[in-house]
Order: C-alpha cells, then sequence, then structure tokens
C-alpha cells in the first residue's frame, strides 16, 4: 500500500482551520515522515475510519496538556465535572469536525461520497492501539500548548474496472 | 410561541452548541437524539418544528433518518449539521427534502439564518 501525499494538504487546511476557528488556538504546520504503521506518539488517540472510494484510517494523537486546554476552551463557562464527563466526547467531535472538512476538500466529485465513521478515543500514556497495520503518512503540527500528530493511512479503492485491468478479475470456479 | 427545535448529533458537546446557539435567539429545545434511529422515534413523539441533523452517527445515520421523518411527514423541516462539507452530501441533503445544510463549525449566524429560513 502506497499512501498518496495529495491526501495530505486537506487535512493539514482542514485541522488547522477547524481549530483556529473554534478554540482560537493557532497552529502551525510541522514535519511529514513515513511510518510502516500507525503508532500514536501521544497520550490521547482518536481513530477515524474513511470509506467511499478511498479507504482507511486517520488517527489523530495530542500531547495531554494539549487536549485538556483544547477541552478547557471549547467548554468555557462548564464547571470541572461537566469538562471531565464532555473530555473524550468533545475531542472526537473536533476529530469529526477535522476529519469531515477535510473529505470535504479532498472529494470533489459529485458522483460519490466519501463517508467517515464515527470517532473512537483512547487515552492514556504508553498506549498501544491494535489497528490495521497499514504504512501512513505522519503530519505534525504545532501549538503553543503542544503538539497534534496526524496519521493518515488512506489508499484508493479499486475498482471492479481496475481490478480487471490488473487481471484480478475472479473466475466461475 | 416559541418555535420547537428537536436536536440530532452524536456528540454531546455539539448538541450543547446549537442549543445555546438557538435558545437565546427565542428557540425553544424540545428533545434531543444521538442517533438516527432514536431521532425518528422521537419525532414522532414530539412533532418539532424543525430538526437540526448530524449526519455521521451510529444505528442510522442522518441522512437516513431524515428521509425516514420526511417519508411519514413531507412536511418535516430539517436542517442538516455536518462535518461532512461534501458537494455529493449536500446533493443528496437537498434531494430528499432537507431545507438547508450547514457545516460544522459552523458561525452562530450561519445556523440561526438556516433555523429561520427554514420555518419562514
Amino acid at each position: 500500500m502506497k499512501v498518496n501525499a495529495k491526501y495530505v494538504n486537506p487535512f493539514i487546511e482542514a485541522a488547522m482551520r477547524v481549530v483556529t476557528q473554534i478554540a482560537g488556538i493557532e497552529v502551525r504546520r510541522g514535519h511529514l515522515s513515513y511510518k510502516s504503521k500507525v503508532e500514536p506518539s501521544f497520550g490521547v488517540s482518536i481513530i477515524v475510519g474513511i470509506y467511499g472510494y478511498l479507504v482507511g484510517q486517520v488517527v489523530y494523537s495530542l500531547d495531554t496538556n494539549l487536549a485538556t486546554r483544547l477541552v478547557d476552551k471549547l467548554l468555557t463557562g462548564k464547571s470541572p465535572q461537566e469538562k471531565n464527563i464532555l473530555f473524550v466526547d468533545t475531542l472526537g467531535e473536533v476529530a469529526n469536525m477535522i476529519t469531515g472538512n477535510a473529505t470535504g476538500l479532498l472529494n470533489q466529485r459529485k458522483d460519490c461520497a466519501l463517508k467517515i465513521t464515527t470517532p473512537a478515543i483512547a487515552t492514556g500514556e504508553r498506549l498501544s492501539i491494535n489497528l490495521v497495520p497499514k504504512p501512513a503518512l505522519v503530519l505534525g503540527l504545532y501549538t503553543q500548548y503542544g503538539p497534534i500528530e496526524i496519521s493518515i493511512a488512506v489508499e484508493e479503492q479499486e475498482t471492479l474496472d481496475e481490478m480487471a485491468a490488473q487481471d484480478f478479475v475472479l473466475r466461475e470456479a | 410561541m416559541p418555535k420547537r427545535i428537536m436536536i440530532v448529533d452524536d456528540a454531546n458537546f455539539m448538541r450543547m452548541i446549537v442549543k445555546d446557539t438557538l435558545v437565546p435567539q427565542g428557540f425553544e429545545i424540545c428533545g434531543e437524539a444521538a442517533n438516527g434511529e432514536e431521532a425518528v422515534k422521537l419525532y414522532q413523539k414530539l412533532k418539532p418544528d424543525l430538526v437540526t441533523m448530524d449526519i455521521t452517527m451510529k444505528q442510522k445515520n442522518g441522512l437516513e433518518a431524515a428521509q425516514e421523518i420526511l417519508a411519514k411527514d413531507p412536511q418535516a423541516r430539517i436542517v442538516m449539521v455536518t462535518a461532512l462539507g461534501q458537494e455529493k452530501m449536500l446533493m443528496d441533503s437537498l434531494a430528499i427534502g432537507v431545507k438547508d445544510f450547514v457545516v460544522k463549525p459552523f458561525e452562530a449566524h450561519r445556523i440561526i439564518s438556516a433555523v429561520q429560513k427554514a420555518l419562514a
């Protein structure tokens, strides 16, 4: 599987736009790297699946301090208990908005839509998540409260025509 | 009498944002649902003046729920509020009879005007 670099820019643009708009936190672009499988680096990880003519997963990994600051800003005026209860839900919605906005930038097609799954969230240091072991392009983003790492492991779904062209046609037994 | 709004979104956070945006404008939030299945049932029970509907949800997505609500009540007023800002999603939504399509994150005036127009 090869992850095409053209899929990265929509996620950068969407992450910068969403985080700045909803939380007023400035996001700076960092470096891009390649990993043979997704391994989240920080304490809070949010996984969103993409399906349609592209399939795969996007994993957002945030520094715990940044995640806390983000929730604090988004839930201004709420009690510490409410913030605690809504912590996972709020971060999941942020990931949902970034991924959804990125699919809007990625998909200019009028004939088909890209869909996303509801986010799954894991928190804790030394986190190990068993994902389908696919290579990913990993994008670093920086804020004044800590880094965000976005691992993008998506590939184009082969159509039946493309499979036929590659002689992968299922033959009658 | 205030117009009665039902909010459908799987994220509690987003339901809170929509509520905090619409209530100061004089709307009443008569109910909330966290997925499409709940939304269809609650719509029948509450008969709200308008529904704000997320798309990506477990147990029936927002497009399916909107379609089901509109099949039973063609006069239903539904505004999609979703992060999936794709043209295909917009076209599909309008094709089934949804009134408007608001992309998250939204500025307050965008959802207020969508709701006001849909209710006009």
